[in-house]
This record gives structure tokens, sequence and C-alpha cells, in this order.
């Protein structure tokens, strides 16, 4: 069980949050390409190492937010991080 | 108007040496106020995120969440304290009196207790009197409160109306270990 | 019976004065407070505890402590007890386990005679043909020797098990002098400090040692007693490390549940286990009598029991030579003390039940009832390697340590070298005091991000560098194997032998050899087994231990009890401000979700025949309810609805679908709105949290600039439908300030007023019965009394209520459907028969690009209604719609009932498009195998398809 750091609440448990994965913006669906759609839908990058993603505060703030996590070792970091 | 119904159909329940006591506090006027941080709201509410104060009107302002405030007052009460929220600019004012099901656990063993169902750390510098947080307590989303009575321990828990009589439950379960009995017809299963 | 015990020694735990009788195999025995079940009955005299797993080879004890590979045993209704670490209580019925028919004849004991064919791999190569013979005999066979205990799940007595938190700033893994010094200096340096320990009492090894380490001991626990900020936990194992420093703790015998799993969140770990004494490989090594250093030693130290009368000890390091001192002490005689430094030897053991004749390396055969084996340590580094450390091999000192650590897991102790007490003490308190400097940083850190927490007093503490001395590695001979084969794996009675062939047959990496052979895969979890498993297979291989490594250690480190693990069972259940009368009322309980619900009062379908004749009321609370305020909640709704929202007048209701990003129709409702800036939205039961999230997930990550706040009031509102032909009546002899005419208050429109006297009701009108209703959303504090009202004001008017079952009738009769029953994870919008609802000409909704896109297909399956020919058959709901004759799959039925209206079977069904037009005949097959046809019928209504009774 990781902790994750909310912005507003400071350090939680992983359980208190939902993950929403990788940081994918949504594509101006009034002008999006159905394949472009799709890659906002299924592809992400996946990297073993540093990916920005966004989690849900369920149990505290309800607030989403985004961090880095690094996905080969748990080191997580705030979304401003280089 | 008919009677206030509470969820929860036990008194308190007490470890016989009173180290802990669970009581029903369903019967208290809850006002959820919303607004941005520069609101005339926010200034007149004072309270931050995670703290609490108690005003001169007895009405306790609790910093529930980032831009959002729990006001807790006697149930009676409830349209006054909603009256009383300025609501210039972009503000919402919802009563929530019956939509929350709200109890105490309190007494030396309260944080003993408490520590069985939920995973925040309620060391004393970590979560002092007054702190205002949210958590997952046996499985359920609630907002707590830590309002210390008497110079011991006690803790503010508020839930979804309809968890209330299973989250009661749970709480004088989990307060069997410090002698709290398990009244009848009341199970966590 | 013998009479084992000793007189008194200066560290014995046991109480002489407090007697404790119990059973063993059905026998009476006593032994004293203090005792464990093993030293109790080695007391009396009993040799042989076990039979072992494969072979059913007699087995006594060898550690005496947890590790014990032969200590398995039954406690009444509880299995696999540790008998060398659990503590005797008077009572006890205590009985060997692993033997059939029993302890002295087991059955299963020709399996020696036939060894060679049970060997590496025999589970793979042995029950595999014929095929139908596993199932009839192979089976039946092997689970009467299948080892463990037995379990009385229907009547067990054991209680619940249970489970707490903690948040420690510095938890410490073992309570030896190491540990306990952590434990100190990081208490005297401000950290909370929960310290753990294995044993019922902290001290480690000093607790069997001289007098010098009794004294130190008595030191060192009465300095973590006085200390109030070390929260002592004992009879305890952590269990496991996990990232972040996340613990599971399990607690044994605690007083009010045999174990607790303790969650603890430490900012440092301190890995403090010492080092657990390793077997040593020879031909008869398991034989009872055959017994470790630290065994005999705690036997008599400990428990003051005479392990046996003639000893041969092979020794390699100073605590052997004690134990040859504490043998002499307790009246042993020393038949041959043998010392490995100097190369002697044994080589193999005889005898059948007890050791009997002893062959040396030197060639002698001695007569002897015990073998003392001190030849060696292994490093239980689990935690280490949990943290992702991969421990290194060192040849001289004979062991593994630590290689590279996170800054939050630092180790001491044994497990990083050897010294004297106080050396290992200084090494603990300097591994406390960096631990404690670590963590007084994070948590200050935890402070400062925490909104609730008090804010920090001065600056955050600098960063420690490491700078410990490192405690010597003391040089050790190599001692894994004689010159003879023996077992390496008592647990799961694994030889080396077997090891050598496992590498022979190309299982040769050790991983691979552990799956194979089974090899520390038992109780002992590696403890014992690990690095004689490797230094065999180092020496089949003819290679360096450092490059054949060790399997990987993983949690648990010791065997957790399920019940531990899922502790107190937290299941939320939600109920209405109703669920109180309608149990006292007869409803059938149905747990749908988290909620549960009155299915039906007893007669679902005449509650349901009520609704279309007269007037019914159910309780719908859990129907998602979510206030919504804000000048741009239009907007909102146009983003989340396939449908239009901007032309909805202040007291209008309208219904809406949902779909997700993908299409997928995801949920539906209705919204009403109640004000200029003030909607109320309800979602399907199931999908109301998830609708909320999505909500505020767009409002705060994709439209911040929007002005809407979502309110959840699900149960704050409980939700009362007042529906049927004479609901009106009903309702106006209870409805204040509302005029309820159907000119004033049409379908789908909503008014706010008061009922049977309880104010700021909101009551609109929808339809999902299909009859003329009304939706009451009552303040729950005073929804009983308006219950209790309709039912006595509507006596005369037939009022009864009806449950979800009903509900579920008359909705199908009416071909509305649920999202979730008759749509799925595939149900694009255009399946799901939504028609002109959805607006593709919005600039933006959920799933735009998708919607289009479907629209634009031919081959989506569509949802229809169908009416089976044979009115008095009702497909199950899944059943298959098949092509005619052959098996290929067109579609399913997805909801179906009776219908009283009609008297004839009514469904819903998704099928192929070539199918969906009215009148077409489908071929339903159902569950027994017969296939009926069905009609697909014009409208999803099956009643009353015009409206006309819900527009009344």
């Amino acid at each position: 069980m990781i902790v994750v750091n909310c912005p507003n609440c400071g350090p939680r448990n992983s359980s208190d949050l939902r993950p929403c994965g990788e940081l994918t913006p949504r594509p101006d669906p009034s002008t999006a390409s159905l394949s472009e759609w799709r890659t906002y839908l299924y592809l992400r990058e996946n990297p073993a190492g540093w990916v920005t993603e966004t989690w849900y505060c369920r149990n505290g703030c309800r607030r989403y937010f985004t961090i880095q996590r690094n996905t080969a070792t748990n080191e997580i970091r705030d979304s401003e991080a280089p | 108007m008919p009677d206030f119904k509470s969820p929860i159909a036990h008194g308190p329940v007490s470890a016989p040496d009173g180290v802990v006591r669970v009581e029903d506090e369903t019967a208290t006027a809850k006002i959820v106020v919303r607004a941005g941080s520069d609101s005339s709201a926010a200034a007149d509410l004072s309270v931050p995120f995670g703290q609490s104060r108690l005003r001169a009107d007895g009405t306790l302002v609790c910093g529930t969440r980032p831009d959002e405030w729990t006001l807790f007052a006697a149930v009676d009460r409830a349209a006054e304290v909603a009256a009383s929220v300025d609501t210039e600019g972009f503000v919402s004012v919802v009563d929530i009196t019956h939509g929350r099901a709200m109890m105490r656990v309190s007494g030396p063993k309260a944080t003993a207790v408490l520590a069985k169902v939920c995973n925040i750390d309620l060391a004393d510098d970590m979560t002092p009197d007054g702190a205002v947080f949210s958590g997952s307590v046996a499985n359920v989303t609630c907002d707590l409160l830590r309002s210390d009575r008497a110079g011991d321990p006690s803790y503010l828990i508020s839930c979804e109306r309809s968890f209330g009589n299973y989250l009661f439950a749970a709480l004088v379960d989990a307060s069997t270990e410090f002698g709290a009995g398990l009244p009848a017809g009341l199970s966590i299963h | 019976m013998t009479g084992n015990r000793l007189p008194e020694r200066p560290g014995e735990v046991i109480d002489r004065g407090t007697s404790l009788a119990f059973t063993w195999n059905g026998q009476g025995y006593t032994g004293y407070q203090g005792d464990t079940i093993a030293s109790a009955l080695a007391a009396s005299g009993v040799e042989v505890f076990a039979r072992s797993m494969k072979y059913k080879r007699r087995r006594g004890i060898m550690t005496a402590d947890h590790w014990d590979p032969n200590l398995f045993v039954q406690v009444g209704d509880e299995p696999n007890v540790r008998a060398g670490s659990r503590c005797l209580v008077a009572g006890m019925e205590v009985s060997a386990q692993n033997v059939w028919p029993s302890l002295k004849f087991d059955v299963g004991a020709v399996n020696q005679m036939v060894g060679r064919f049970l060997t590496s791999g025999f589970y793979y190569k042995t029950f595999m043909r014929p095929k139908w013979f596993w199932h009839n005999v192979y089976q039946k066979v092997l689970r009467k020797f299948a080892p463990g205990g037995r379990i009385f799940w229907e009547s067990s007595t054991h209680g619940a098990y249970d489970k707490r938190y903690a948040h420690p700033d510095v938890l410490v893994a073992g309570g030896g002098p190491a540990g306990m010094g952590a434990a100190i200096a990081a208490a005297e340096a401000g950290a909370s400090v929960m310290l753990v320990e294995h044993e019922p009492e902290l001290g480690g090894h000093l607790r069997w040692g001289d007098a010098a380490d009794l004294a130190a001991l008595a030191e060192l626990t009465s300095a973590v007693e006085a200390h109030p900020g070390i929260e002592v936990v004992i009879d305890s194992t952590v269990t496991g490390r996990y990232d972040h420093n996340w613990m599971a703790v399990v607690q044994r015998s605690h007083e009010i549940a045999p174990e607790r799993l303790i969650k603890a969140r430490a900012a440092s770990l301190v890995v403090a286990p010492g080092l657990i004494e390793r077997p040593y490989v020879f031909a008869g090594n398991d034989t009872p009598g055959v017994m470790l250093s630290g065994a005999v030693r705690r036997l008599i130290n400990l428990w003051a029991v005479k392990p046996g009368t003639r000893a041969v000890v092979l020794s390699a390091n100073p605590e052997g030579d004690a134990a040859i001192a504490d043998l002499e002490a307790a009246g042993v005689e020393i038949v041959a003390a043998l010392d490995a430094r100097a190369g002697e030897d044994i080589v193999e053991v005889e005898g059948r039940g007890r050791v009997d004749k002893v062959v040396l390396g030197d060639g002698r055969t001695v007569s002897a009832d015990l073998v003392v084996i001190g030849i060696g340590w292994t490093a239980p580094t689990s935690l280490l390697n949990m943290a992702g450390d991969r421990p290194v091999y060192d040849p001289s000192a004979a062991r593994y340590f630590p290689n590279q650590l996170p800054d939050g897991v630092l180790a001491t102790g044994g497990i990083t070298g050897n010294g004297t007490t106080d050396e290992l003490v200084a090494h603990g308190r300097a591994t406390g005091s960096l631990a404690a400097s670590r963590a007084l940083r994070s948590r200050h850190d935890r402070r400062v991000l925490a909104a609730r927490a008090r804010n920090p007093e001065g600056p955050k503490p600098e960063f420690l560098q490491d700078t410990r001395t490192p405690l010597a590695r003391v040089p050790h001979p190599e001692c894994y194997r004689s010159s003879t084969h023996g077992m390496v794996d008592l647990s799961e009675d694994v030889s080396s032998k077997d090891l050598v062939q496992a590498s022979k047959e190309g299982f040769d990496s050790i991983e691979l050899m552990k799956r194979y052979t089974t090899v520390t895969m038992g109780p002992s979890q590696g403890k014992l087994e690990t690095v004689n498993a490797s230094a065999v297979l180092a020496e089949a291989r003819n290679m360096d231990m450092v490059d054949i490594g060790t399997t990987v250690w993983r949690p648990p480190y010791a065997p957790i009890s399920l019940g531990a693990l899922a502790g107190r069972i937290f299941e939320p259940i939600r109920r209405s401000a109703l669920q109180d009368w309608h149990e006292a009322h007869g409803a059938s309980p149905l747990l749908a979700g988290q909620w549960v619900r009155p299915d039906h009062y007893g007669d679902p379908v005449g509650e349901a025949r009520n609704v279309r004749q007269n007037v019914g009321i159910i309780d719908v609370t859990p129907l998602g309810k979510l206030d919504l305020r804000g000048p741009d909640v239009t907007k909102l709704l146009e983003l989340v609805y396939v449908n239009k929202w901007q032309k909805l007048d202040i007291g209008r209701v309208r219904y809406g679908t949902m779909v997700a990003e993908d299409g997928v129709v995801s949920d539906d409702g209705v919204t009403g709105r109640l004000g200029e800036n003030h909607y109320l939205m309800t979602t399907t039961s199931s999908g109301a949290g998830a609708v909320w999230e999505m909500l505020e997930d767009y409002l705060q990550t994709y439209r911040p600039e929007w002005d809407v706040h979502v309110t959840a009031v699900t149960g704050g509102l409980t939700s009362i439908n007042v529906a049927g032909p004479k609901c009106r009546e009903l309702l106006l002899r209870l409805v204040e300030g509302v005029d309820l005419s159907p000119e004033a208050f049409p379908y789908f429109h909503v008014r706010r007023g008061s009922v049977a006297g309880v104010a700021d009701c909101i009551i609109w009108r929808i339809g999902f019965t299909g009859e003329l209703s009304y939706e009451l959303h009552v303040p729950s504090g005073h929804a009983l009394h308006v219950w209790e009202s309709l039912l006595a004001n509507g006596e005369d008017l037939g009022v009864r209520p009806f449950g979800v079952e009903s509900q579920r009738i008359l909705r199908l009769e009416k071909g509305h459907y649920i999202v979730g029953q008759d749509t799925d994870g595939l149900t694009k919008a255009p399946s799901a028969g939504l028609g002109g609802l959805v607006k593709l000409d919005k600039p933006d909704t959920l799933g735009l690009p998708e919607l289009k896109a479907a629209y634009a297909r031919t081959d989506l399956p569509m949802l229809v209604a169908i009416q089976p020919d044979d009115p008095q058959v009702v497909p199950m709901e899944a059943a298959q719609i098949v092509d005619g004759d052959s098996n290929r799959i067109l579609g399913r039925i997805t909801s179906s009932r009776m219908s009283p209206t009609l008297g004839r079977s009514v469904c819903l069904g998704q099928v192929d498009p070539s199918l969906a037009a009215a009148g077409t005949k489908v071929t339903i097959l159902l569950i027994d195998g017969r296939r009926v046809t069905g009609t697909v019928q014009e409208h999803h209504a099956h009643v009353d398809p015009e409206g006309v009774r819900q527009n009344a």
C-alpha cells in the first residue's frame, strides 16, 4: 500500500484514493478524429519510470490532482517536479 | 412537524469503567457551505481546511474540505444557521441535517477504538484537538472532527445517513475490546 | 512417563507453582505456566511429536521454537499450532496431526520403503495417468495422507480475528539486544516506537544465555519498559514489508482474538531478527533426538527440561560450545564433543523413534540418545529482501549479509555481523538513533503537509548520514552437508539426494529447483533450509555459493492464518429510513449493492397487480440523488447527458441517459429544475457514486471555470414512489401547497410542498411503473411519518406497499430498460433504443465521436421487446437467442417475467439487427435445451405503449 501525497489532505494511504491513470488530455470532441479519440481512450505510454498520474481523493477532500510516480520504484513527487 | 428520527436506534454504549463511550448525535443541524476562498462567506467563517472553531453563537464551524465548510448546531437551528451565511457571490448553502448520521466516540480509549477501524494517524500532533479530516471508518467514508471532552479524546464522526446504523455497530464492535457490550440486535454482519 | 524436568535454572521462565493440566492424544499430562506445548511434553518424556509429510517418518524436537518443522499439532479445533512457540494453557486438548491412523502406527510409513518412487517432482510424475484414476483413487487416498490438521469450519470456537492500524515513527522488528537497543535509542530521540518480538518475551538469545546475558537482559528490559514511547508487541511477527514501509504485524494470542493483524505504517523500519540456527545435512538428521544447539539450550535454560542422557555434540561456533556447558550442567553425559572447526564430523545417525547410534567422521560408532548440532547460522534477511535488498553471501563468515537498503530501512544485530552483547546493543542504539532522526524528518514533513496536523515547532531535522561502525564478521567454517545425504527440508521431506537429482534433471537454478522439489515451500518458509539447499546445489554443480544465489524471500516472513488476514469483516450495509418498517412488515430482504431493500412483502404479483388497479407505495431511496447548484448546471447537464438540457424550465423534469467517453451507456435517470440555479439529479442506485465522481472529475479537471456545486443527498431524501390509478386521490388527502390536478401538475413536472405535515418535500411526476405516479422526496428524519401516513390515509383506496420485485415486473411490462441489466459493458447508445434522444449536433458531450461512429453503424445489436409465442414460457434471463436449430448466437434475453397484467410472459432482449424489426420470429434456447420461438414487438412497452395511464 503506497502513500500518496494529496496536495490538500497530506500523505494518505492509496486505498483512500482512486488512481485514474496517466494524465491524458481530452481532445476537442467536435474536431477529434475517431482515431485521435481512441488514442485518448485507450493508449497510454506506460513507461518504466516517471509518469504523471491523476488521482482522486475519494475518502478525503474529493479533489482530483496530479502527481508524478515512478512506476519502477513507487517513488512519488509533485507534478511540478522536473 | 413530526419528530426528527435518527437512523441509529440505540442509546449510548459505554464500557463499564467509562474508558470509551459511543453515542448517537445525528440530531444535530448540519449545514454545508461551498464558497470560494476569496468570498466574503469564507472570510466570515474564517476557518481553514482541516481546522474548526466554536462560534460565539454556539455553532461549530469545520473546514471540511478546501472551499467547503460544515456548520453544526442544535437541530432546531438549521434554518437560522443556514440563513446566517453570507451568500454574496457563488456560494451554496445546503442543509444536510437529514443526509448525515453522526456519532461520537469519546473517552481515554477513544483513539485506540478508532485506530481499529480507521487508517488515519491519530497521534496528538498529527490529529490535534479541533482537527477536521475525512477518511474511511470501517469502510465507510466519513467526516471526522476531534473535539476533546474533559481532557479525554473525543471524535465526532459523520457519514451518509444510510450507513449510520452499520457505522454505529462497527464502532461499538471496535469498543468491545475495551469492555463495551454489543447491545442486542446490533451487529456488523 | 519419564520425568525430564531439571532442578530450578537461573533464567527459567516456568512458574513451578502453577501446574497446567492438558491432554496429548487423549492422555492426561501436566506442565507449568510458562511452558510451551513442546516443552511441557518434552518434560514429560514425549519424544515423537509428529510424522513427516511425505515419508511419515517419526519426528521430534529440532529447534524448539516457532520455526520447528516437526512440532505442528492440533489444539482443539485449531489446526497447525506450533507447539514450539505456543504457550501452554490449562485444558488444552493437543493431538498429533498428519498421522493416520495414529502417531505410533502410521500406514504411510510404508512410503519410507518406497521412497525411491517419491523423489523429486513425484507429484508431477506419479499421479498423472490414467486420467480417471486421479478423481476416483489418487485424490481420495492422497487426502488421507495430506499433511496439516483438521479444520472445523462449522463449529470453530476460537473466535473472531482482529485488526488495527498503527503509525509508529520507528518499527523495530526483533526484540533481542540490538533491537531493544534500537528501540530505546529511538524513543530517547523522541520517536514513537513499536518493538515487535517473535517470542513471548523480549531478549532474543540472552534469554537462554549465561548469568551475564541474563543481567544484560534485565537491564535492557527495564529500560524498554520504563520508556512510554515504546509499544512492545510480543509473541508477534512482522510478516511483511511493503512499499513505503507498510508493515503487516501478526499478533498472536491476543486476549480478545486468536490473532490480530496490525497494519503499521512506519517512517523507519529497523530490522533486527537475529540469526536462525541452521540444521546440518547427514544421514538420519531428522531422527528424533537430533536437535540444534539453540534447542537444547532453550530446553535446559528456559524450561528446565533435560533433552537427553548421552549426547554427541558437533560444534562450529561459541554457541555450540556453550551448549556443551549447558548440557553438562543439566547432567547430560557428553559422549563426544566434535569440533567442526577442526574437521571433526558426524556421518550418520541410526535409530527408530530416537537416536540410538551415531557414526562419527573418524569412523567410530558411539551410542547416544541425543545429537546436538551447532554448525552455523542463517541470516533471515526476508524483510530486507522485501525492501528491495539482495543480500550477498560471504564465504568467510558462511552466511549472507545485507547489501543496499533504502533510507527508511536499517538493519542491526546478528544479520549485520557478530559482537558481544555490549557491541550488539551499541550497534542497535546507533541504528535506533539514525532511524529516529530519519523518521522525525518524515514526521516534520507530514505535519507540514497534512491540513489537520499541528504545524511543527522548529526547523526540519538534518539528514544524518550513516556513520555507524559496522559489527565485525567473525570467520565461520562453511558446514552444510556431511559426506552422507540427509533431509534438507524437514517440512516438505526433501532430501539432498532429491536436490542433486533435480539438478541432474535440469532443474539446476535455485528458483526452478524450489518449484520442482518444493524445497523451502513448507511452513518453515526457507528459514531452516534455504541456505542448505543452495549449498547442495552449489556442490552438485561445482559452483560457488555466491553464484548460486537464494530464492527470493517474499511475504509472509512466517505463515499467517487466513483468519488474521480477513480480520474483522467490514461490509457496510446501507438502510433507508424505512427499512426497519419494511422488516417489521414481512419484507423479504434484497441485498442490492450495499443497500438492503424490500424485495417483496410476500406476494410480488399481488403487489404489482394492486399498483395497476389501486395504488402502491415503494421505497426507492437508493436512487442516487445529487443536488446541483450554480449558474453553469445546464452546461454540465449538456456535457454528461446524451440529450439536450438548455430549455428545461423551472418546475420541469426530464429523463436523460449518460454514456461514457467510449459511447457505452453508463447510467440514466431524471433531473428536475427546482429553481433558477438549482437542480436535483437522480441516478441509478448502483451508479450513484460513480456519477458523482464523474461530475466532479469534469468540473474539476475539464471545466474548472464552470460554477457548479454538487452535493450528494441520496440518504437525506427518502424517496417514495406512489403509483397507481388512485394515487392522486391518496395524495390529495396529504399534500399541502401543491395543486395536484393534471392541468396544473402534468407528467414530467416537479413541485415542492408539504406531505403529511412534513415541509420541504420534493414531488415529481414520473413513471417507471407506467402508472400515474408521483415520486416524493422527503427529508429522511421525517420519512417514516410520511410512509405511515400514506398507508393510514389510503386504506379505502387499497393502498399497499410494493417491493423491488413488483417494480421489476411493472417496469418490464412498460418496457423500461435497466442500465446494467438490459445493457452491458458493450452497449452503445443506439443499441439501447435511445433513437432520437441522442443529440449528435451538440458541440461537446461525453463520448461524442463514439456516438457519431456508433450511429453510422448498422451492425450493432438492438434492444427489443420480445414475447414468447407460448405465453406460459418465461425464458430465463440470459437465455440465448440462436439462429434456428444451430448454435449460432444472435442475442440474449436480458429481462423476463410473467406479466400479471397481460397474463403472459414478457421479455426484453438484445438481438442482432437482422432480428430487430417488429414481427420477427426469434428462437430462444432455454436452459433445459428446448428451443422456443418468440416474436419481436413493435414497442418496448408491452403494456400501454401510448402512455395513457402515466399521463392521466
